[in-house]
């Protein structure tokens, strides 16, 4: 699983609380670089609560190392200065900046310059049309590429992305996970969280099954694909 | 008429202190999440540093350069209190607005007990410089022309740095959502530190404009000042950068035109009344908060 034995991301033993609510539950993941990992889980299960804490955001207890590197030390804009960044729930942006600004903004961690503004609206050529206006009058779709580009721009190697499909119509849905597919390719490690169980195991390498702050069930995608449990569960019977 | 013209004009020229003042506070407000209610007193200390080093050397750069180090140190020197407060679990901006009360009337002691001995210091006419311009008992002094041209330059290399650069952008982007920014890895802590560090060089020019203005400082005069910030920046609505920048100006010009024709002491009366009414009837500022 890992390139050159060195490991990508490796989470051992992780909990979280919120005050004394325990999101997460002794959570062990591993995500090999250049793979693409989905965590599928119902709501409130855990998911964003996970991806945050590899961004330290709420104070994980436990370790998370990423390229040898200990995470839970670290300040979130270092952790991101370190190569990982998250699109969040809800294409989180910042609404009163333009298109334009919002990517500038993005570049601020961006120090290889491999991506540039330029290349985000070749992926994304609307937001190209739409960089003057206000981001919190662009769709919900539109908010999500702005959201993926933002993302891009600090130069990443690990793309943490939180429900991307989250209140968007099902052609948009299908646009966004091709791109995660086309980023995947192109040499981006992508750990998804998602409850559209189907969709996001039909593209990804592996998968990890949350509830309830625990991880019940790991596999490959394809075995979790026909798997009875997770079919029943998550997939609508087995249709 | 010309009396009015008179006091407009001069009214102009504070409103532009106001402006400026009232900009650095609400910079702290929204990016470092502060009420600092002592910044005007660190006005005054620079003030104090002017003056000194006037007397001592006579040399106008060193006064320049000094005042605004002292201002941008005292300011950055308060930035670990601030933050003591603020990560106290539990806490609010009210916490900071009580805690930089207490501080300012510290500030108040001490200059008033080790500061040329409690006594206002006034400046020399060299500093103050005399009038430049007179139509009748229309008369524009040299200082006024500071703090008209001073306050216009500084405004807008302010918005310029808010709008066009980085540091700008980080600033606008924590005001607007500090858990957004937070998640994009934006530096919250070195960015308010720069919050800082950019109010402490406003208070610079504020005590250098302020000084040639009115041409004395006491101990004092801090604590009048920040009551009109504060009511300045929750006329304009809290932590509205644009909207300070009208209601700034236009008490200065009301209090100036007020002390033109009522009792000296009674222009603030009138400047708050109408503030009073202007809350009342839009209690979220004329130009709307951008802060809760
Ligand atoms: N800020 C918070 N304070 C207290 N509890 C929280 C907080 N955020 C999340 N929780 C709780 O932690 C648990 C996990 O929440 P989380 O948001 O990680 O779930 P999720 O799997 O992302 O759900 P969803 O699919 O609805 O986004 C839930 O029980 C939630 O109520
Ligand atoms: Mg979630």
């Amino acid at each position: 699983m890992n390139n050159n034995g060195t490991t990508f991301l490796k989470m051992n033993n992780v909990n979280v609380f919120y005050d004394s609510i325990q999101a997460l539950k002794n959570i062990s993941l591993e995500v090999a670089k250049s793979e693409f990992v989905v965590l599928i889980g119902a709501n409130g299960a855990g998911k964003s609560t996970l991806l945050k804490s590899i961004l330290n955001i709420q104070a994980p207890k436990g370790s998370i190392n990423f390229k040898g590197k200990e995470l839970t030390k670290l300040h979130t804009d270092e952790i991101v200065a370190n190569g990982i960044s998250i699109i969040p729930e809800g294409h989180l942006i910042f609404n009163s900046m333009s298109v334009l600004e919002n990517l500038q903004l993005g570049t601020y961690h961006g120090k290889k310059k491999e991506q540039s503004i330029e290349n985000i609206f070749g992926y994304f050529p609307i937001l190209r049309e739409r960089k003057e206006q206000t981001a919190g009058t662009l769709s919900g779709g539109e908010q999500q590429m702005l959201s993926i580009g933002r993302g891009l721009l600090s130069d990443p190697e690990l793309i943490l992305v939180d429900e991307p499909s989250l209140g968007l119509a099902p052609k948009i849905v299908n646009d966004i996970f091709d791109i995660l597919v086309k980023l995947n390719n192109v040499g981006y490690t992508i750990l998804l969280s998602e409850q559209n169980a189907k969709k996001s195991l039909e593209i990804a390498d592996r998968a990890y099954v949350l509830e309830t702050g625990n991880i019940v069930m790991e596999g490959q995608a394809d075995d979790l694909l026909n798997d009875e449990e997770i079919k029943d569960a998550y997939l609508g019977g087995s249709i | 008429m010309e009396f009015f013209i008179a006091q407009v004009l001069n009214g102009l020229s504070l409103g532009s202190i106001y402006v400026l003042l009232v900009t650095g506070f609400n910079l702290m407000l929204l990016v470092a999440k502060i009420i600092q209610f002592a910044y005007p007193q660190f006005v005054v200390i620079s003030m104090y540093a002017t003056w000194a080093v006037l007397r001592a050397t006579n040399n106008v750069i060193l006064a320049i350069l000094v005042t605004i180090v002292v201002s941008i140190f005292l300011n950055l020197l308060s930035e670990p209190i601030f933050r003591r407060i603020t990560s106290i679990k539990g806490t609010d901006i009210n916490a900071t607005f009580v805690a930089s009360i207490g501080l300012s009337m510290v500030l108040v002691e001490i200059m008033s007990h080790s500061l040329n001995q409690g006594f206002p210091i006034s400046f020399s006419d060299n500093w103050v410089g005399g009038s430049v311009f007179r139509y009748g008992i229309i008369n524009i002094s040299r200082s006024s022309i500071f703090a008209w041209v001073g306050g216009i330059i500084v405004v807008v290399a302010f918005f310029y740095l808010l709008y066009r650069t980085m540091v700008g952008r980080l600033f606008r982007a924590i005001a607007e959502n500090r858990h957004v920014a937070k998640l994009f890895g934006i530096p919250i802590f070195k960015t308010s530190i720069m919050s800082y560090l950019i109010a402490g060089l406003l208070g610079g020019f504020i005590a250098l404009l302020l000084s040639m203005l009115i041409g004395t400082a006491s101990p004092w005069l801090g604590e009048s000042v920040a009551l009109k910030v504060l009511a300045v920046s929750i006329v304009a609505g809290l932590g509205n950068l644009k909207g300070g920048l009208f209601v700034g100006l236009a008490l200065g010009v009301v209090e100036s035109v007020a002390i033109g024709y009522v009792a000296g002491s009674w222009s603030n009366v009138i400047a708050f009344v109408i503030m009073l009414i202007v809350i009342l009837a839009k209690p979220k500022g004329l130009f709307g908060a951008a802060v809760e």
